[in-house]
């Protein structure tokens, strides 16, 4: 696609066109972004990477699907009747110990934070979902966007050539979609559910790839008739949506792990869920406002202990690895990396050794961008029932995460005659976890 | 003391106004002030929006030209792109009355029910898709009988769970029978055009109509419906809504409907074990699937909601909200916008139109295709889309300039297949066959259209809609399949270029090509002359994947 042809609209006053840049890094570097993403190079020359930097924030949610038992993650109990087997550790941070399961993340929590005090009473799979996807309860009248949808729509651009919100599932579980509510269609999350591939974004073999851009041109031209006869009206989504196609098209490279040396590959490991935090990074690399990558499935009804044995085995290398290759990259002072899921487990070990659905006194962990290093908020009991100090409610996290990354939690939508807050009624920001 | 005493009388006064400003507020405006009742419906819609734009000074744009308007018409009442005999046999026709003629003709056709259905599903599901079968078969037969809008709603609301005619009506309440809040806000909304949910948690801020007591009074009509454990809709013998107020105050909510009318439970004594008796036969059907029918108290507050909504001199909140949700299925927006906020601060941009077409449709039986009719016949339906005048056009309120509008998914996904297939396979939409063609291709059409965004507040076209279209077999190996039974079958067919094109733009688009049109598309032809059939494939997937077809203008 030649550079004339990628519209350059919706500039704002306020940031440079990210594409304009890279547009002429690309002239440099004689390849137009849109046909492949060689242009990622001009990233190695300082002054550009620095201004991108200083210009794409995102937010990597790993999603623990089923709810991740915080004794066994971020709020460890050692020596306690609910504690169960495992010790805890010391960290890189003195006063600071998590359990034993995350060793490798113990040596990180210079850049990461931990809120130990989450309450927000809804331990039901869907219910407590939809709280933690939208940081609010399900409400009849409003169809409220999720996490990924109103990052996608603060943080992302709306010429942008790659996608917004990408959602990467997992082999058994954490499939759910999530959606954009009343922000609409355009900040839908690109669902990759059945392959590391999202759907249609590769060319058919049965159309070559001179055929495949001169009908998009052809189809472009007729339409612009249309469109003109027609301005300032819902037509414009239309054409804005068909532009997107070739830089997305172009985007299938970003999900294709191959493209990585081995090295990189080895770093992060072998599983599923580590390559899919290698792809996040590339995603975020290329200015990808949001990843989810759901790891599944930590509902430990029983055998608690064995399942995060091994589950937190396997964040443990895939999020150690991703905070690594961020921070080399110089990416992490804009990345956000946030670890949940829909509840925590209860401290009452159950007769298959295992726990159950609990969202009373649970955690949540944050690093990178906006974030203190090294922070824990709040604190539970000695058996870990109940929040003691710094209770927060889903929307809090909403609001803390949103800080983080540069959005003004205290901005509101107007939906019809409603106006509509970001952050749900009487939640604010952490101060104490920010940077 | 004087003073003191003429304060109170003030406060008083202001209070006693107060506790009556709803039902003031809901009071039927004179008819004296409104066109005589026996004007036909379309002359009465032409003649109120006339007189605001002759009031405002504006112009309307002009009547759009006869293929806009029939693929309009065709879209609007039979849910789909006018064939292309239609769409010529139309432009060509020289009868005076062709318009008047085409309505009657597609509101005859089988297309009609199919698509009013459909908008019927989509309205009353608020968006969500693909509702149970034999709901969508009871709202198809109640089209088809022109049953009338009051005894729909009785049968959603009250019907006989033992009648298997009526039984599917129940789908509304079914679905939402475990979440009082989404029912007694969806039913609010739909049936009386009131989105009461701010007031849940506190008077509205804004609105003064609505308060707490009218949220839970709405939710006490439906506060006793349960469902019993074989899904049956039932109610119990007792019940009540409590709510908090802003001020910590608990209180029971009365049962009161949207303008201020209580319904009081009669009181009936009963001994503890009459009591007793009743709530374990209810208890018993939550629990056993063997259980028989469920008993049915003597006092049903949903069916006294059914009741008080269509009394004279309560109706006007279920008669205004049924005009104005078919006003905007046909325009793009309502008399009163947003279609879920009816209440003083938010008047009718045309309330003497909003009254005669209430007092018309409860005159006649709430006859929504009487309604129906009446608008697709007026002048104001027929206007063009395009501004191509001096000055600015008229607002959106002002319904003298066309709406573009997305087609619904279902539309979309019937008129892509539509328009892929040859038209020579496609003359006969007037014969009696034709009812067992669109019933295939209704059913066919559910995959495809649940692919597609369905339109609403934020309609956007995704960008899985431009990928879909780019990059999946369905649409290139389907849609434009070199075949006999397809469009691109007949253009093979076609003599020269220009023949080509001509039956292409008919076939999908409706029309005949501009002149800069046709040439850009011989130049695309030609250029593709090395491998005519691939170069026709495009030229046909371009104008399918246009935006021209997406959107009703």
């Amino acid at each position: 696609m030649a550079r004339n042809d990628i519209p350059n609209r919706n500039l704002s006053q306020h940031d440079v066109s990210r594409r304009g840049f890279l547009g002429s890094a690309a002239l440099a570097g004689a390849a137009s972004f849109a046909a492949n993403m060689r242009v990622l190079d001009a990233l190695q020359t300082p002054t550009l990477a620095a201004e991108l930097k200083r210009q794409q924030k995102s937010v990597i949610l790993l999603w623990l699907a089923g709810g991740a038992s915080q004794l066994e993650t971020w709020d460890p109990k050692p020596g306690r009747i609910t504690g169960g087997p495992f010790r805890a550790i010391s960290t890189d941070i003195p006063s600071v110990q998590i359990s034993e399961l995350l060793p490798k993340m113990a040596q990180r929590m210079k850049t990461t934070a931990i809120i130990r005090s989450l309450n927000t009473r809804n331990g039901d799979h869907g219910g407590g979902t939809t709280l933690m996807e939208t940081g609010r309860a399900k409400e009849a009248a409003v169809d409220y966007p999720d996490l990924g949808a109103l990052i996608a729509r603060e943080l992302g651009r709306a010429d942008s050539q790659v996608p917004d919100y990408v959602s990467l599932y997992s082999e058994t579980e954490g499939r759910h979609k999530g959606g954009a509510g009343f922000l609409g269609a355009r900040y839908a999350p690109m669902f990759l559910s059945d392959s590391m591939i999202p759907p249609n974004i590769r060319r058919l073999d049965s159309i070559s790839e001179t055929d495949h851009t001169d009908r998009a041109a052809f189809q472009r031209l007729l339409a612009k008739q249309f469109q003109d006869r027609h301005p300032r009206s819902v037509v414009s989504s239309h054409g804005m949506a068909y532009e997107r196609v070739r830089g997305l098209m172009s985007s299938e490279t970003l999900f294709d792990v191959s493209q990585e040396p081995q090295s990189a590959r080895d770093f992060y490991g072998p599983t599923q869920f580590q390559e899919q935090c290698l792809i996040a990074r590339r995603l975020v690399e290329a200015g990808v406002p949001f990843v989810k990558v759901a790891r599944a499935w930590w509902d430990s009804h029983g055998q608690n202990f064995e399942t995060h044995r091994e589950l937190c085995a396997d964040l443990d290398q895939g999020m150690s690895a991703l905070l690594d290759d961020l921070g080399q990259r110089g990416l992490l002072e804009n990345t956000l990396v946030l670890t949940f899921g829909e509840f925590g487990r209860t401290p009452q070990i159950n007769p298959s050794l295992g726990r159950d659905h609990f969202a009373n006194a649970w955690s949540a962990s944050l690093s990178g961008c906006g974030i203190k290093g090294g922070a824990v908020y709040g604190k539970t009991d000695a058996d870990g029932h109940t929040v003691v100090e710094g209770e927060a409610k889903a929307g809090d996290l909403f609001a803390t995460i949103f800080s983080a990354v540069g959005i003004d939690p205290t901005k509101e939508y107007q939906v019809g005659a409603r106006p509509i807050p970001i952050v749900d009624f009487g939640c604010k920001a952490i101060p104490e976890i920010l940077a | 003391m004087l003073r003191q005493f003429c304060w109170m009388l003030m406060v008083m006064v202001v209070m006693h106004r107060c506790a009556d400003f709803a039902e003031l507020l809901s009071a039927e405006l004179l008819p004296a002030e409104l066109l005589p009742a026996e004007t036909p419906v379309d002359q009465a819609i032409d003649h109120y929006i006339q007189l605001q734009l002759d009031t405002k000074q504006k112009q309307p744009a002009a009547m759009a030209d006869e293929s806009t308007l029939i693929r309009r018409t065709t879209l609007d009442l039979a849910g789909r792109i006018a064939t292309l005999s239609e769409a010529q046999a139309y432009v060509a026709a020289t009868e005076t009355d062709k318009r008047s003629k085409l309505i009657e003709r597609l509101m005859a056709s089988p297309d009609f029910a199919f698509h009013f259905r459909n908008s019927l599903e989509g309205l009353l599901s608020d968006g969500q898709r693909n509702s149970p079968g034999d709901w969508r078969e009871y709202l198809l037969k109640a089209i088809r009988e022109h049953r009338p809008w009051d005894q729909m709603f009785r049968e959603m609301m009250t019907g006989n769970e033992e009648d298997v005619a009526i039984k599917p009506a129940l789908t509304f309440l079914r679905s939402r029978a475990r979440d009082l809040d989404q029912l007694t806000n969806d039913t609010s909304s739909l049936f009386f055009g009131v989105n009461v949910s701010c007031a849940k948690c506190h008077d509205h801020p804004l609105v003064d109509d609505w308060k707490q007591e009218h949220y839970f009074g709405m939710s006490s009509f439906f506060q006793r419906i349960y469902l019993t454990k074989t899904n049956l809709v039932a109610e119990k013998f007792s019940g009540e809504v409590k709510y908090k107020t802003t001020k910590g105050e608990e209180k029971l909510a009365r049962i009161m409907f949207l303008t201020g009318a209580v319904v009081e439970p009669p009181v009936v004594a009963k001994t503890p074990e009459q009591i007793k008796e009743e709530n374990d036969a209810v208890h018993q059907q939550t629990q056993d699937d063997k259980a028989g029918p469920p008993p049915k108290p003597d006092f049903s507050p949903r069916a006294k909601l059914v009741e008080l909504a269509l009394q004279a001199d309560q109706n006007h909140f279920f008669a205004r909200n049924a005009v104005n949700r078919i006003w905007a299925l046909y325009f793009g927006r309502g008399l009163v916008h947003p279609l879920d906020q009816m209440h003083s601060e938010n008047p009718a941009s045309h309330p003497e139109l909003l009254d005669w077409l209430s007092r018309d449709l409860v005159a006649h039986q709430y006859d929504l295709q009487r309604l129906i009719r009446g608008i697709v016949s007026s002048q104001a339906y027929g206007r063009s889309s395009v501004w191509d005048s001096a000055g600015d056009p008229p607002g959106p309120e002002q319904f003298g300039l066309a709406l573009v509008r997305p087609l619904s998914s279902r539309q979309y996904s019937l008129s892509l297949r539509l328009a892929s297939l040859n038209p020579e396979t496609m003359t006969a939409t007037s014969s009696p066959e034709w009812v067992n063609r669109r019933d295939e291709f209704e059913r066919n059409s559910d995959d495809l259209a649940n692919q597609f965004e369905v339109p609403g507040e934020n309609f956007q076209i995704s960008v899985d809609e431009a990928l879909l279209f780019n990059n999946s077999a369905r649409m290139w190996d389907e849609f434009v399949r070199d075949d006999g039974g397809m469009l691109i079958g007949s253009l093979k067919q076609k003599a020269d270029q220009s023949a080509q094109i001509e039956t292409a733009f008919w076939a999908i688009l409706g029309r005949a090509a501009q002149p800069v049109e046709r040439s850009a598309c011989e130049d695309f032809l030609t250029q593709k002359a090395a491998n005519p059939v691939l170069g026709l494939r495009q030229f046909v997937w371009s104008l399918l994947a246009s935006p021209e077809l997406r959107f009703n203008h």
